[in-house]
């Protein structure tokens, strides 16, 4: 599908899509060469990201999930102390005391990963009740999964939105779109007992729908309409956006980062001079973190006492 | 004359000062605009049902969404009807708010209270009756406050309302008509500070929320046959151990009264604060007096089998001076 997109922002969507997939790409390496623990990576999940993000300013506040990197670096997380807190130092965004399952960036809203399937989804109420106490026009997006679409915290925070009016954009990925899988292996029983999450928004009294999460201008429409209605005030919806977990290659018809780049390239807004260009960059800036993660501190182990509480004047 | 008002009058005291000195504190949970309801009681009027609203019964939301507004830097105060009914919102209490501070660096805090109603006494059963501060306490990250009587409930509230990190606040049903002076005007009991409710030099007594009152009474009922020392630690976390170890330094001898289950608790807590920092003052073994690890029963004489009361505490207290 075509959008109203100037070049400049498509292009500026296929950069975050890089920088997305070069930074997880880059962790992976860290991983296969055992300088950091285990990640859960977003691969595949970029157009989503992306294409939600693109209406968030740094005020606006996302809640994510164990798969977090696509959605924080999105957001405008800061690469450098990401990488930093994925090899577990002390200039980690959390000071190496959370990891990668619990990243937070408050400077640009990032608020934040969460080591709990669905348990970030309850506290985005809490974001956009602030939102809306303030009358300030912030939206918070929560991401989940499909896995995380059946808790219960979930269900209840779905109608508690809905109940408030609270300015809210609910985002499930449903990364296993034909097979129901969990943790990458196909299940007995469904876990889903319907097809789409998406419908699951009308039973709580906001708009829902699905949509393939892989075409990155589909999901920059969708969520455009969700943030705004957020942001007028119209209260919750729910996206629901099919993915499929890939690996580092582009060779999937389902790679986000190869549909956008042979669309852009047959429109001719992209050419293979400016995909180097563009692609050299961010490695540049993923190469750059990963300086920063390496050449960086152990926390001190009195650190480890720290912080327990914060202390009051 | 001082002036005398109830313990829910005087959370509801709190939460009003609270309310009008910061815009930024709110107030939610089930029920919470209700006329019949004391702690909280004409604050939907004076606020509006914005900063005052009602919760639907999905403990998990809207705890949840306390800790998010909070990790944004609002002042929720999240009302829990029940203590019980935080059991289906333990990832939300017990992950996300106590832990988020640290496990972020420091990044965000979470400024909230969350007020939960608890105590047996009312014949309710094991799901409407529980203690349940042990096990919130058990949970690094968590400061827990129980107030045993209206005065300390409205200045510990405003002293929890005020603090940067998560507060779990007890208050007892029994003891919401509980009278007793509270000043007018706002003030604050500071957290970590334990409150000296009778001197006595034979046996110290360590007691918290509603068993404070048992155990003064079970204080005034030996007098002039041991004098008992009563210590109210009145948080939890943190503990005021040194208040308990100058105590036990001078008397030799603890008996620690607690609703709360006795396994794991708050009684083998100070138990074991005292065995490893004031060993060498104890002249008796350590005597608890606790619910002995039965979930509360529905029958108001079981319950009150399981429960300690004053006469419980009295014979403890003879066991360990005879």
């Amino acid at each position: 599908m075509s959008s109203d997109l100037s070049d400049e922002q498509l292009l500026d969507l296929y950069r975050v899509m890089i920088r997305i997939r070069t930074f997880e790409n880059g962790v992976k390496k860290l991983i296969d060469e055992g300088k950091c623990g285990h990640v859960s990576l977003s691969t595949g999940g970029e157009a989503v990201a992306a294409g939600v993000s693109a209406h968030l300013t740094a005020e606006d506040q996302i809640g994510s999930t164990h798969r977090p990197l696509g959605h924080l670096v999105a957001k405008g997380g800061d690469l450098n102390r990401m990488m930093a807190e994925i090899m577990a130092k002390s200039t980690g965004t959390n000071r190496g005391k959370g990891g990668p399952y619990h990243i937070f960036d408050k400077s640009v809203g990032a608020l934040g990963a969460n080591g709990i399937v669905g348990g970030s989804v309850p506290m985005c109420a809490g974001y956009a009740l602030a939102n809306q106490l303030r009358g300030n026009g912030n939206v918070a997006v929560s991401y989940f999964g499909e896995g995380a679409s059946n808790q219960g915290g979930v269900q209840e925070t779905l109608n508690l939105a809905a109940c408030w009016g609270l300015p809210v954009v609910f985002v499930c990925e449903n990364s296993s779109p034909e097979v129901q899988r969990m943790l990458g292996h196909e299940i007995d029983y469904p876990q889903l007992s319907i097809d789409n999450v998406g419908d699951r928004g009308a039973t709580y009294g906001m708009p829902g729908a699905t949509h393939d999460g892989w075409d990155v201008e589909k999901v920059y429409a969708v969520a455009g309409e969700a943030v705004q209605r957020a942001r007028r005030g119209k209260g919750p919806s729910m996206l629901e956006f099919k993915i499929h977990r890939l690996g580092a290659d582009e060779e999937s018809p389902y790679c986000p980062v190869k549909c956008f780049r042979d669309r852009l390239m047959s429109r001719g807004v992209l050419t293979e001079g400016l995909d180097a260009e563009i692609r050299d960059a961010e490695a540049n800036k993923v190469m750059e973190a990963i300086d920063f993660a390496v050449g960086s501190p152990e926390p001190e182990l009195i650190d480890a006492h720290m912080g327990v509480f914060v202390e009051d004047d | 004359m001082p002036r005398v008002i109830s313990y829910a009058e005087a959370v509801n005291e709190a939460l009003r000062a609270e309310m009008l000195r910061d815009p930024e504190v709110i107030l939610f949970g089930e029920n919470v605009s209700s006329s019949w309801r004391p702690a909280t009681k004409g604050m939907k009027e004076l606020f509006g049902r914005e900063r005052v609203r009602d919760a639907p019964i999905t403990e998990t939301a809207f705890i949840g969404a306390g800790v998010g507004a909070a990790v944004v830097g609002m002042k929720p105060v999240v009302e829990l009807m029940l203590v019980d009914f935080g059991l289906v919102a333990m990832d939300q209490i017990l992950n996300q708010m106590a832990k988020t501070t640290y496990m972020t660096g420091g990044a965000v805090n979470v400024p909230m209270v969350l007020r939960c109603i608890y105590g047996a006494g009312g014949g309710d059963a094991a799901t409407h009756s529980e203690t349940l501060y042990g096990l919130y306490a058990h949970m690094p990250g968590l400061k827990v406050a129980v107030p045993s009587n209206p005065y300390d409930a409205k200045g510990l509230l405003i002293t929890a309302i005020r603090d940067s990190n998560p507060v779990v606040f007890f208050e007892h049903r029994l003891l919401g008509r509980m009278e007793g002076e509270v000043p007018e005007e706002p003030y604050t009991v500071p957290f970590g500070v334990a409150n000296l409710v009778r001197e006595g030099g034979d046996v110290t007594v360590v007691a918290a929320g509603r068993m404070v009152q048992e155990a003064a009474k079970a204080a005034d009922t030996l007098k002039g046959e041991v004098s008992v020392e009563v210590i109210d630690p009145r948080t939890l976390v943190p503990l005021d151990e040194e208040a308990i170890l100058r105590s036990v330094g001078r008397t030799g001898r603890l008996v620690v009264v607690d609703e709360d289950y006795e396994r794991c608790g708050f009684t083998a807590e100070v138990a074991a604060v005292v065995a490893e920092k004031g060993f060498n003052s104890l002249k008796a073994p350590v005597a608890r007096v606790a619910n002995p690890n039965i979930p509360i029963p529905f029958n108001r004489n079981l319950e009150r089998h399981v429960l300690p009361d004053a006469d419980k505490i009295v014979r403890a207290i003879k066991s360990v001076v005879k």
